[in-house]
């Protein structure tokens, strides 16, 4: 059985800017990190390939700037057999559709996978779209949003899919894509071991030709959608209080302030 | 820990490198030296546990990897409430196959990126938030006698809740207590010399820049307060004989060789 993660590296939440001219996240010289919801990923498919026993393999793969490397280095220190990294010019300025389309063909490449697994979205463009859309483009049956897996075998799968007014429980014969939610798990810190062993792993370098990618398909060229305008959200009102005097003072000044503005 | 002061044993806080690290093998040799030069040195070395909730690498594992030998007594590693179970118990199996014996039992601070222990993990039933002493009870229950534990104590706090927490921390099994930063004679310390009977170490503040204890302290210290920290540590010791010292942030360049004379041999009276 394979297990497919993907992932993506992303701005540290705190340090994106938007470029005024392009609409697109400026990524150069700002710290980047492993999209958070995709920890989750990574960890629920190293926890189903335990659950599962032996003959499982996790790989992880990543559409983005060679540096993106670093990402799924940090997946196999987090449990990943592998990590395969889709790297071109061409992907470039590629919208959620088409970067749904070259994973799906990364995934079609890679061959024998049963299970895609992604964080239920990026914290960067928060469009929860690329994991449904690889669903799509590969015609897999799906469940977003999914907070628990309460059964896995080869054949399938049942899990707990999160909506506003509750929770469905699904059953879904694989091949199947998931995207998961923060609670389905608490995800495990590297161990120095594993990460020493990651620096070692080869991260292969894919490109359009090696997925089998129609050009006309990927990058902006193969974007139905653009961004045509972005701004900022209005400023949060932010104010201190400081209470000074003993702790019971403090207290009730506290509970007195958060009375007085309705939130008790 | 009463043999480390009746030794005049410092001990000295080391942080692992970071997960985040750009230069992992630079920091892991600079770990690797700062630690034989405190094993060389007879003190213990004291190794933090994702201090400030940045994300390192646990000590066990550190050591373990760079083959660094754990000279009985000589290593205690921090233990926070910041794991999950598994890696909990993974740190206290691997203390206890390399012989680390001293643990310094703390709740900790947490971070977005590490998991805090939930009260089912380490057997709680009467509490919504695990604490040090939910801590204490679990390795003591789980680890019997193979650790010597011992917690934190804050003289800046109110000190009767400061107290009534030592208290807890004492019937879940701490033996020895760690305070936070001391950098004068302090009216709290003396009622904690007074009040108990266990070992103190103080932590003695090795950095110049006193203003970084603000917050640690309660109030504003200016950025210019002129400090001297190895005189700090004589004054400490002539002030508190009977306690073992806890150096933190350390200079091992520039610092180290000048506490080797700080800690003269005890009198018997000395010794608590």
């Amino acid at each position: 059985m394979r297990i497919v993660v993907c992932i993506k590296q992303v701005p540290a939440t705190n340090d994106a800017v938007i470029d005024p001219e392009t609409k697109r996240i400026v990524r150069e010289g700002v710290q980047a990190i492993l999209n958070p919801f995709d920890t989750y990923a990574i960890e629920e498919a190293v926890r189903l390939r335990a659950r599962l026993g032996g003959g499982v393999e996790v790989l992880a793969i990543s559409m983005g700037p060679p540096r993106a490397e670093a990402v799924l280095r940090e997946a196999v220190a987090l449990g990943a057999d592998r990590g395969i990294l889709l790297s071109h010019r061409a992907f470039g300025g590629s919208d959620t559709w088409a970067t749904s389309y070259v994973l799906s063909q990364a995934i079609r490449t890679i061959g024998n996978v049963d299970l895609v697994i992604c964080g239920k979205q990026a914290v960067d463009g928060d469009t929860a779209q690329v994991g449904p859309g690889i669903a799509a483009h590969l015609n897999w049956p799906q469940a977003a949003l999914v907070s628990a897996v309460r059964e896995v075998s080869t054949q399938h799968l049942v899990v707990v899919r999160m909506h506003e007014d509750g929770h469905d429980v699904c059953e879904l014969s694989l091949p199947a894509v998931l995207t998961v939610v923060k609670g389905i798990n608490v995800p495990r810190v590297p161990s120095l071991k594993g990460v020493l062993a990651a620096r070692k792993s080869e991260i292969p370098v894919w490109t359009p030709e090696m997925i089998g990618a129609d050009p006309a398909k990927i990058g902006l060229d193969g974007s139905p959608t653009r961004v045509v305008r972005t701004a900022p959200p209005p400023p949060r009102n932010k104010e201190s209080l400081r209470f000074t005097g003993t702790a019971e003072v403090c207290a009730g000044g506290l509970l007195r302030e958060l009375r007085k503005r309705s939130l008790l | 820990m009463k043999e480390h002061i009746e030794k005049r044993a410092y001990h000295v806080e080391i942080l692992p490198p970071k997960q985040d690290s750009a230069k992992l093998d630079a920091d892991l040799a600079g770990f690797a030296e700062k630690y034989q030069r405190v094993m060389a040195s007879g003190f213990c070395a004291c190794i933090t546990d994702n201090a400030m909730g940045h994300l390192a690498f646990q000590g066990p594992e550190v050591l373990e990897e760079l083959r660094l030998s754990v000279p009985p007594g000589q290593v205690m590693i921090h233990l926070n409430t910041f794991h999950t179970k598994e890696s909990l118990d993974e740190i206290l199996v691997t203390c206890r196959r390399q012989g680390i014996r001293h643990l310094l039992v703390i709740s900790g601070d947490g971070s977005d990126r590490l998991p805090k222990l939930q009260p089912a993990d380490v057997g709680a039933t009467d509490v919504e938030a695990v604490t040090s002493v939910e801590l204490l009870r679990y390795i003591h229950r789980q680890y019997p006698g193979d650790f010597e534990t011992g917690v934190a104590f804050n003289p800046y706090e109110p000190p009767e809740h400061e107290f009534e927490k030592l208290v807890r921390k004492c019937a879940a099994g701490a033996t020895f207590v760690i305070t936070q930063p001391v950098i004068e004679k302090h009216p709290v310390v003396d009622q904690l010399l007074a009040t108990t009977t266990l070992p103190i170490v103080l932590e003695a503040w090795m950095s110049k820049k006193l203003h970084l204890l603000s917050q640690a302290v309660g109030y504003e210290i200016p950025e210019d307060t002129p400090f001297d920290p190895i005189a700090t540590l004589r004054m400490l010791h002539q002030t508190y004989p009977a306690c073992g010292m806890y150096l933190s942030l350390l200079g091992f360049k520039t610092q180290y060789d000048l506490i080797r004379d700080t800690w003269s041999v005890p009198t018997s009276k000395e010794t608590r």
